[in-house]
């Protein structure tokens, strides 16, 4: 008898029932919908857990309800003069300068309100609702694996391999994410420091001459070999760039973020990055006793915005601003009375932060409304769905169809305009697909060019509306098909500006709008 | 252990009995070593108990259930019954044999996955290693032989050989039902010499291995001839047997070399072989052989000057002293001071069974379905321990696993970096994403049965302390504690997970409370299972 004719070879997943996946992914729907596969393959989402609790009222505070805010919280409350106002109505917290400033720049939204019906006050079991993007207990995969579910069936089998060399995600620290979590494994890959030759961050190897020491460092090391990601992801961050001087090196946020930079800049194809910022769980001392301007949540907000208005800056330095989006969430706010431990209690609906390039610059949603007398234990209610945020992400920065997204959702959903800046608009999406177009436009320091070519030599010129000529942003042959190629807009002053693309089937010419 | 590399021998030579500390790091060491994947419980009970009582318990060996029929493709047994006594269909064979077979593999992965508080199964797994014969064409056979390995698990070895020699799964085997008088086969013979019993030592001459002779393979052919096989796959004998065929023995006198003190085998028909056994018995080499063997196994692979001359002596002696009963050699030795030795902790890297199993058996996780779901998800266990490298009934050759021999890597083989991967895409798929599916039914982690067997399930820093004590034979870094408790409590103070916890302990039917209990346990135990100090018993 054959040894091996009994059990062949199993992989894991065909162990699995048969399931039945939806017959597309990520590249068909992006071929179908916005023929720029390359766009939404390289675009990044980042993700920043405040893990604890993040109280929203003292993040974005709706200036319009001070006086009554002033009677929940006298206690923790930032003095109205301290609060930096985006407009008349909405103020950060006197920290947050960076994103302030970001907000001002386009770069950063703000969608009030946001959870989801009869919260749960569980820290745990909130998280689990938050990252799963399911209010169903049953559900065991998060939001972004059952999309990668449907990109990437039978992960982690054959994975890695020529096609996609990179971890779909990255979970920065030690745990993977629960919002990449699959039918059959976990997409994201636990990094703690890039730089680290073996980052699968579970080294421990030390061998202390002793057999049990030898084999550590022995398993240590195949570990590390077999972790093909971890190669990956060190060439990518040895490879990478960082430019800008905002980062502080004290901030370990902003540290993560400057390795992000760094992994996206050396051309990792990693689609999610995870990040996360304990300490949010202000039940005390959210504020110091002598100043409500400082304390814990005063330290958290400051590094929370300085460490992402740094990441911005060095995106927009790397030219990078249009390919990354960045997103915060947290597991619920808290309650509008403050307690008598300088703090705040488990509550319900807060704000939550869209930032990026792409991001559709606006304060989305209303303020909450405060009144003098509330009843104990009140929190904001839901405005927005968190889920909708979630669907409205994969649809305007993955481009995932409507229809597959709401088969990854257990409510009806309602999209939201909130990272679409970069798309093109339908009206240009159903162009002839032979004429070039750039986006967005008006556009911030970076756009794109779609345009379709022969096997042809191809120079892409700009100039300003009195005819000189800028630069030139592509010269070189390209194959016959439709290139998207990225226009550094960073260091041209706000105007009119005229993009000539030089080729034997046709010279074109285009005007684009530089824009703060 | 690299070419060169000097490690840290044992301080204790001493096969004296142990009478240091018991605490949980000694009691899971022997519970490690003798069972698959303890349970915190199991630890604890051994501490109480002490260690002789504990090995008491561990060295009984309980009764057998044999496997049972949940295919209708059996066409024969009952769904429900066992199949091990039934004939064959006339009508498609093919398919009755296929679903025994498949019953067997699952049955397998059942003993040990419901094992009891005994070194059986590990002996088990010891002696298919020794008696590599894999599946033969009727399972009737195949089960026979392994409930053959398990009566004699810690019986007496030499019967034992006797016992092998002569069954028809090991007559297909080595083609001893075809060796006969006209046309003399060597295969058994020289295993039985080289293999199973007086090993093969270097060769001193010609055709000489120190401890037996070319001839005296030749001699051992022809010994065993005669005898035949019957009733494999019939459709009217219940069960499959040997018989001796007196017309094509070789009755000549077989004479032995001077390894075997030049004996001489006169014909003696069907009670040839048992004498020819009972000489190679008086070779003290058989118990030197099989001794290191069950060092390597249940201590370590380093087989040094030092411990042949002290350990294996003084075991092989006791082996020899009565009369190779197999148990007063492997009591000796789990009660020794030697194999307490600090140095020998976490020597082993698990074998694959091992590594399914410490997971499933150390977190209660018994698939409760029908049984015929429970089969077949015992069955796409046993494809999963093929896939990462070990097939129980199918050992990769007639010596075994090569992981219990080859120098210099041993335990290591086990662990090469694309095994690696599938042990890590195994630890996540049923810790965090379900397990072995048949259908909607899972077998993954028992998550909460697990949790709630510790010591003090609502204190962060005691949980995390107890998965140490269970899991890692040497403990962890004070970081990789520090992240696995990050991991539990989700970065948040200990006592949000004592209030979730107890939340969920006066409410345990309320999955709102009791789903991110469970998410929190398998996020540590997906990292843990990660990690090279869990790699090891």
């Amino acid at each position: 008898m054959k040894r091996r004719d009994f059990v062949k070879n199993m992989s894991l997943s065909s162990l699995t029932i048969p399931f039945v996946f939806n017959n597309f992914k990520y590249e068909a729907i992006a071929n179908d919908l916005f023929f720029v596969p390359k766009m939404a393959e390289d675009r990044v989402l980042i993700l920043i857990r405040l893990n604890g609790g993040n109280d929203g009222l003292n993040t974005v505070i709706p200036l319009d309800q001070y006086e009554n805010l002033l009677i929940q919280r006298p206690n923790i409350i930032a003095p109205e003069s301290s609060i930096l106002t985006l407009n008349p109505a909405v103020g950060l917290h006197p920290v947050m300068t960076g994103m302030k400033n970001m907000f001002e720049d386009g770069k950063l939204s703000i969608i009030q309100n946001v959870g989801y019906p009869e919260q749960n006050r569980s820290h745990f079991r909130s998280m689990d609702i938050w990252t799963s993007g399911m209010m169903d207990i049953s559900a065991t995969r998060g939001w972004l694996g059952r999309s990668m579910d449907n990109a990437y069936p039978n992960f982690p089998d054959d994975y890695p391999n020529t096609d996609y060399p990179d971890p779909f995600a990255i979970s920065m620290g030690y745990e993977v994410s629960a919002t990449c979590q699959g039918l059959m494994a976990n997409f994201s890959h636990t990094v703690t420091n890039p730089f680290d030759s073996v980052n699968l961050g579970t080294a421990s190897g030390l061998n202390d001459g002793t057999y049990y020491g030898s084999h550590m460092e022995y398993l240590s090391t195949i570990i590390a070999q077999t972790n093909a990601y971890g190669a990956q992801v060190n060439d990518a961050a040895n490879a990478g760039s960082t430019l800008s001087s905002l980062y502080d090196n004290n901030n370990p946020l902003a540290v993560q973020l400057r390795y992000i930079a760094q992994m996206i800049s050396g051309g990792l194809k990693t689609k999610v990055y995870i990040l996360n910022i304990n300490g949010f769980d202000t039940h005390d001392s959210q504020v110091a006793s002598t100043s409500t301007i400082t304390g814990k949540h005063a330290d958290l907000l400051k590094t929370l915005s300085d460490a992402i208005a740094a990441f911005q800056n060095d995106l927009m330095l790397l030219g990078l601003e249009s390919r990354v989006a960045g997103m915060t969430f947290s597991e619920f706010g808290r309650q509008i009375a403050s307690n008598a431990s300088l703090g705040t209690d488990h509550g319900d609906a807060a704000p939550l932060f869209l930032f990026g390039g792409c991001s559709n610059t606006s304060i989305y949603g209303a303020n909450p409304t405060i009144t003098n007398e509330i009843e104990s234990q009140a929190g904001i209610p839901m405005a927005i769905d968190f889920r909708d945020i979630y669907a409205s992400v994969l649809k305007d920065w993955f481009l995932v169809d409507p229809t597959e997204i709401q088969t990854m959702f257990e409510h009806s959903i309602t999209y939201h305009n909130v990272l679409g800046a970069c798309n093109l608009s339908v009206a240009e999406t159903e162009k002839d697909k032979n004429t070039s177009l750039v986006y967005p436009n008006p556009a911030g320091n970076n756009a794109t060019l779609r345009v379709q070519t022969n096997d042809e030599w191809t120079k892409i010129t700009l100039y300003d509306l009195q005819g000189r000529q800028i630069k030139t942003c592509f010269d070189g042959v390209l194959h016959p098909q439709m290139h998207h190629i990225p226009i550094d807009l960073s260091d041209l002053a706000v105007g009119n500006y005229r993009i000539q693309i030089w080729k034997k089937s046709g010279n074109e010419s285009i005007q684009i709008q530089k824009v703060k | 252990m690299k070419p060169g590399e000097e490690v840290v021998v044992p301080v204790s030579l001493s096969m004296d009995p142990y009478a240091g500390p018991w605490n949980k790091e000694q009691a899971a060491h022997l519970l490690r070593r003798t069972i698959f994947g303890p349970t915190f419980q199991q630890i604890t009970s051994a501490v109480s108990a002490g260690m002789n009582a504990t090995v008491a318990q561990i060295l009984t060996i309980p009764v057998l259930d044999p496997p049972l029929t949940v295919s209708a493709n059996d066409g024969i047994a009952p769904i429900g019954s066992t199949w091990v006594n039934s004939v064959y269909p006339a009508s498609n064979p093919g398919a009755s044999e296929n679903s025994r077979r498949e019953s067997l593999a699952a049955w397998a992965m059942i003993r040990i996955n419901q094992q009891s508080l005994s070194i059986r199964e590990k002996m088990c797994l010891f002696w298919q290693n020794h008696f590599a014969a894999e599946f033969t064409f009727d399972s009737r056979a195949t089960y026979n032989y392994h409930k053959l390995i398990n009566t004699h698990a810690l019986g007496n070895f030499k019967q034992f050989v006797k016992d092998i020699a002569i069954d028809p799964c090991m007559l297909v085997f080595l083609n001893g039902a075809t060796n006969n008088v006209f046309s003399p086969n060597e295969n058994f013979a020289r295993e039985l010499l080289e293999l199973y019993t007086v090993g093969k030592g270097p060769q001193i001459a010609p055709g000489d291995y120190t401890t037996f002779k070319e001839e005296d393979v030749l001699a051992g052919a022809k010994i065993m001839t005669g005898w035949r096989i019957q009733d494999f796959n019939s459709t009217t004998v219940n069960n499959t047997s040997s018989f001796f065929h007196a017309q094509i023995h070789d009755t000549t006198t077989k004479n032995l070399s001077e390894h075997f003190g030049n004996a001489t085998v006169a014909n003696a028909d069907e009670n040839e072989y048992a004498n020819f056994i009972d000489i190679i018995f008086q070779q003290p080499a058989v118990a030197t052989f099989i001794c290191r063997k069950i060092y390597r196994y249940f201590v370590n692979y380093d087989l040094t000057p030092t411990v042949e001359d002290t350990i294996v002596a003084v075991l092989a002696e006791t082996f020899i002293n009565s009369n190779y009963e197999i148990l007063p050699v492997v009591e000796q030795l789990l009660k020794s001071d030697h194999f307490y030795d600090i140095a020998l902790r976490g020597t082993i890297i698990k074998n694959p069974i091992e590594y399914m199993f410490s997971i499933f058996n150390a977190t209660h996780s018994v698939p409760n379905y029908s049984l015929g779901i429970n089969y077949q998800l015992y069955f796409n266990a046993y494809a999963l321990c093929t896939t990462i490298g070990m097939s129980y009934f199918q050992p990769p050759s007639v010596g075994g696993w090569t992981a219990y021999y080859q120098a210099p890597s041993f335990t290591r083989l086990w662990a090469n970096s694309s095994y690696i991967k599938l042990r890590f895409d195994f630890a996540s798929w049923v810790t965090l994403a379900g397990g072995i599916s048949v259908g909607t039914s899972k077998w993954g982690v028992n998550h909460l049965a697990f949790l709630n067997g510790l010591s003090n399930p609502s204190s962060a820093p005691d949980v995390i302390n107890d998965i140490v004590t269970v899991f890692c034979p040497k403990g962890l870094s004070a970081t990789n504690i520090l992240t696995l408790k990050y991991i539990l409590t989700n970065g948040l103070p200990d006592f949000e997970w004592t209030i979730q916890y107890n939340d969920y302990a006066v409410d345990p039917n309320n999955t709102t409370v009791s789903e991110p209990v469970k998410t929190r346990v398998a996020l540590v135990l997906d990292r843990l299972f990660k990690l090279p100090e869990f790699q090891t018993i």
